[in-house]
């Protein structure tokens, strides 16, 4: 589906705005669509390639993972820093950088020992899977430059101005067990496993090592593995999503069975036609890199802003299809606008019916996330479903159904050049008015300023620590 | 603008009384009031910034006093950010001339005069006089299991609590308001649906309980309205704790101008008419039928159009149904909420009515996008 904040899986080909639209691609499309996309930068970034074995190189101009075809399952991760050192932060951060270039290659996240007195170095469970294309896309929270208040670390002054804090957005119902964070580690990988011990590890690097107290910790690189530390950083929340493996060159479809993420930056195929204004879908340099107004730490690297949002889908299963496509503004089986064409036709957001009524709606997903409904404003798509089981849910729509429902939905990122022109300017607007509102709550939430990509001596993230 | 599409559908019979008619004229040339609307216009979301949801009341401001303008359009909140009904405490503030919207009023959550908290409901005015008077049924976690008295809580025109009314005769102020303002002196018109009500169930009973009080208010230069006479005018109203939609009960009151108070019954799908509201002593139990059934599915706000017919929306479809009350004869439903997320259309989304100022048009809310819309 185009233009939403929940968006396709066409990553860097693009979709049609709306936050229901996703990103990059399977394995299998990444080589049609990067013949597509000829002349994109993501076709041609360090980070972004892929090569025959599985490898998505860590290192690079970008961090991998946001112009990367987007891979079949994540693992979102936010940690709490629960260090008062600043120095111990820099520790992490090489040792994660040294981990994720271990894993991104299909190795373990340390070298193996064979010395049974201590536990393993790595928990093992992805040995032999390779690296299936797996991305470890580093963030940096509000935490960690200012919390409370407090300036813990020296870097409050360092702090991005386009690194705000998210406003409320009407009708969130935000989970603290599923909100915020100091750091994130965005793990994409076509096989869930490999995504999965990923995080494992970091974590594990990074939380407190309780092995003197009985319960088998261990601080990567420590000498004495029963020498108990605080640690650095725990985890906070964690979100799985997938998407489905979809034949090569064909658009995924999200839990609502929409196709999503038709447009994106970094599409060959026009937007949209508003005012009589035919327009793109702009370039990832306009949409999802900072560029010279950001600090130098920043430059070529992006904002990102995930949310969780649950999707009523016993409620949306029940709805009349020509609603659903008037909800969205596409149509369900093709993916092509209401106004016509194909999947990739422009959204006509000046046509009317014989009535003089706009044939996609003022409420429409789809022109509610339109970058001319928007001052300009686009970002890249790059979501996932996710499905946690059951809950007791009260929808908050009438006739506001309570019971047993899908704990289900849309894990939706995004990343920009600046969420105050991008998602905020989206969806202030978009929380109040579309009518998919009437079936997704959104229930989690985060931003973070993810740095510029890694050369081959650093770490993440170092051109923000290396004044202090 | 939501997709809409305007259907007007006849009723039994189109037969009209013109006894009943203070504005002859239109009403003369034109078959009934909902056939001169035409156009429905979003105005704006009526959530403020502290994310309350589920606008209810609706106040059209008779004159300008303090942050209000004369047509202001008053509209308060049910639902908290969390959508957990009965911990709204907000009202907006829409102003038809310059397009805009401000806060008019957040009340503090809990005021030790108003039992069990506040959850503003459809019942609230704004008096010659400045002051706006609303209801309050509050909750505590959205649903009657926690459910408080409430009471009526007094604001001055700049949003700030002067007073607050409550009594043996209140419990639960639910429906919109009818209301009789000289200005120094005033009757309002209150629907109670908390007598007797516990918790929600797959099978709620029906407490036959609900009354319709009068209030006789005394209102001296520069002081809050003070109660001088309490009455319970009719009783016995069926209401009913609901899973979905916290309570139904009688929740439309409108005055007609030979003093009958009409009153929209919920529960028993009716409109009811009392005689003599303005002077009565006692309780004229549910009253008389008005009308029942028909194209009436669940009525709720109640209004009076001027060419003196009612007009009531529905809580379990997205239309507004026209009454003449002379008769007793549904004339016309126009769907006005065609919302296919709900089954039929529309269905629950709709709740106060107000005439604008002028009389050629209603106000009304949308509860599923919390939105205020013109009809006219």
């Amino acid at each position: 589906m185009g233009n939403c904040p929940f968006s396709s899986r066409r990553g860097f080909l693009g979709a049609t705005g709306g936050l229901l639209a996703a990103s990059a691609l399977t394995g299998r499309a990444a080589a049609q669509v990067a013949e597509l996309a000829e002349g994109n930068p993501a076709a041609s970034a360090v980070a972004g390639s892929i090569s025959s074995d599985g490898k998505v190189p860590f290192h690079g101009v970008h961090q991998a993972g946001i112009d990367t075809p987007q891979q079949t399952h994540v693992l979102f991760a936010s940690f709490d820093l629960v260090t008062d050192k600043v120095s111990d932060i820099v520790r992490l951060l090489r040792d994660w950088t040294e981990a994720a270039t271990r894993m991104t290659a299909g190795q373990t996240a340390e070298t193996l020992t064979a010395d049974p007195s201590i536990p393993p170095a790595d928990s093992g469970e992805a040995l032999g899977l390779g690296p299936r294309r797996l991305t470890l896309t580093f963030g940096f929270g509000p935490g960690l430059f200012e919390k409370d208040g407090k300036d813990r670390y020296g870097l409050k002054a360092r702090r991005p101005a386009a690194l705000v804090d998210l406003p409320r957005f009407n009708g969130d119902q935000l989970d603290p067990g599923h909100t915020g964070g100091d750091l994130c580690v965005q793990a994409c990988a076509d096989d869930s496993t490999v995504a999965f011990h990923a995080i494992r590890q970091l974590a594990r690097m990074a939380a407190p090592n309780d092995a003197a107290n009985g319960y088998g910790g261990k601080k990567a690189g420590a000498a004495n593995p029963y020498d108990a530390k605080p640690g650095v950083a725990v985890l906070r929340w964690i979100q799985a999503g997938f998407l489905p493996d979809s034949p090569p060159g064909e658009t995924p479809r999200n839990l609502l069975g929409f196709k999503d993420g038709t447009q994106n930056p970094g599409s060959p195929y026009p937007a949209e036609r508003a005012q009589g204004k035919l327009i793109g879908n702009g370039s990832f340099a306009d949409a999802v890199w900072v560029g010279g107004e950001g600090p130098d730490w920043m430059r070529n690297g992006s904002y990102l802003v995930v949310r969780r949002i649950r999707i009523a889908l016993q409620h949306w299963d029940n709805v009349e299809l020509d609603f659903q496509e008037q909800v969205i503004g596409r149509k369900k089986l093709s993916g092509a606008p209401l106004t016509g064409g194909g999947e990739f036709a422009p959204l006509d957001l000046d046509a009317t019916d014989k009535d003089g009524n706009l044939v996609i709606d003022d409420n429409a997903h789809v022109r509610l996330g339109a970058a001319s409904s928007n001052g300009g404003a686009r970002i890249l798509r790059r979501s996932y479903s996710y499905n946690d089981g059951l809950a007791m849910i009260a929808e908050r729509w009438p006739p506001w159904r309570q019971g047993l429902e899908d704990e289900a939905g849309l894990l939706f990122i995004a990343y920009q050049r600046d969420p105050r022109t991008g998602f905020i300017k989206i969806f202030e607007k978009m929380s109040k008015l579309d009518l998919l509102n009437q079936f997704t709550t959104h229930i989690g939430s985060g931003i973070f300023a993810c740095p510029c990509g890694i050369g081959k001596d650093e770490f993440v993230g170092q051109k923000l620590f290396q004044a202090i | 603008m939501k997709i809409r599409y305007t259907l007007i559908s006849f009723a039994s019979a189109v037969s009209l009384s013109f006894a009943f008619l203070p504005y002859g004229a239109r009403a003369q040339n034109t078959p009934g009031f909902l056939s001169s609307i035409h156009h429905h216009t979003t105005l704006t979301s009526t959530v403020p910034d502290n994310g309350d949801q589920n606008p209810y009341a609706i106040a059209v401001a008779p004159i300008s006093a303090g942050k209000v303008r004369q047509g202001d359009v008053l509209v308060d909140n049910f639902n908290d950010k969390n959508n957990l009904q009965g911990l709204g405490t907000t009202i907006i503030d829409y102003d038809p001339s310059a397009k805009t919207t401000k806060l008019f009023a957040a009340i503090p959550r809990h005021l030790a005069q108003c039992p069990g908290g506040v959850g503003l409901t459809t019942a609230m005015t704004m008096l010659k006089s400045g002051w706006v008077i609303v209801g309050s049924l509050p909750s505590n976690d959205g649903t009657t299991a926690t459910k408080g008295q409430g009471c009526l809580i007094v604001l001055d025109s700049q949003g700030q609590v002067a007073g607050t009314i409550t009594g043996p005769n209140l419990n639960g102020p639910w429906g919109n308001m009818a209301v009789a303002d000289n200005g120094d002196t005033a009757t309002l018109f209150v629907s109670n649906t908390g007598f007797g009500v516990g918790p929600a169930t797959d099978d709620s009973p029906v407490v036959n309980k609900a009354s319709v009080v009068r209030l006789t208010l005394s209102i001296p230069e520069g002081k809050p309205p003070a109660v001088t006479n309490q009455t319970v005018v009719a009783d016995g109203f069926g209401e009913q704790a609901d899973k979905g939609v916290f309570i139904i009960g009688p929740t439309g009151l409108a005055l007609g101008r030979d003093g009958v108070l009409y009153i929209s019954d919920a529960v028993g799908n009716r409109i009811a008419a009392i005689p003599d509201a303005l002077t009565r002593t006692t309780s004229a139990g549910t009253g008389k039928d008005v009308t029942k059934n028909g194209l009436l599915q669940r009525p709720l706000a109640l209004v009076m159009a001027p060419d003196g017919h009612l007009l009531t929306t529905n809580g379990l479809n997205g239309e507004v149904v026209e009454i003449d009350p002379a008769t007793g004869k549904q004339l016309y439903a126009q769907w006005i909420d065609v919302d296919k997320a709900q089954t039929p259309p529309g269905s629950g989304d709709l709740f106060g009515i107000a005439m604008t100022s002028s009389g050629d048009g209603f106000y009304y809310v949308e509860d599923d996008v919390n939105t205020l819309v013109l009809a006219h």
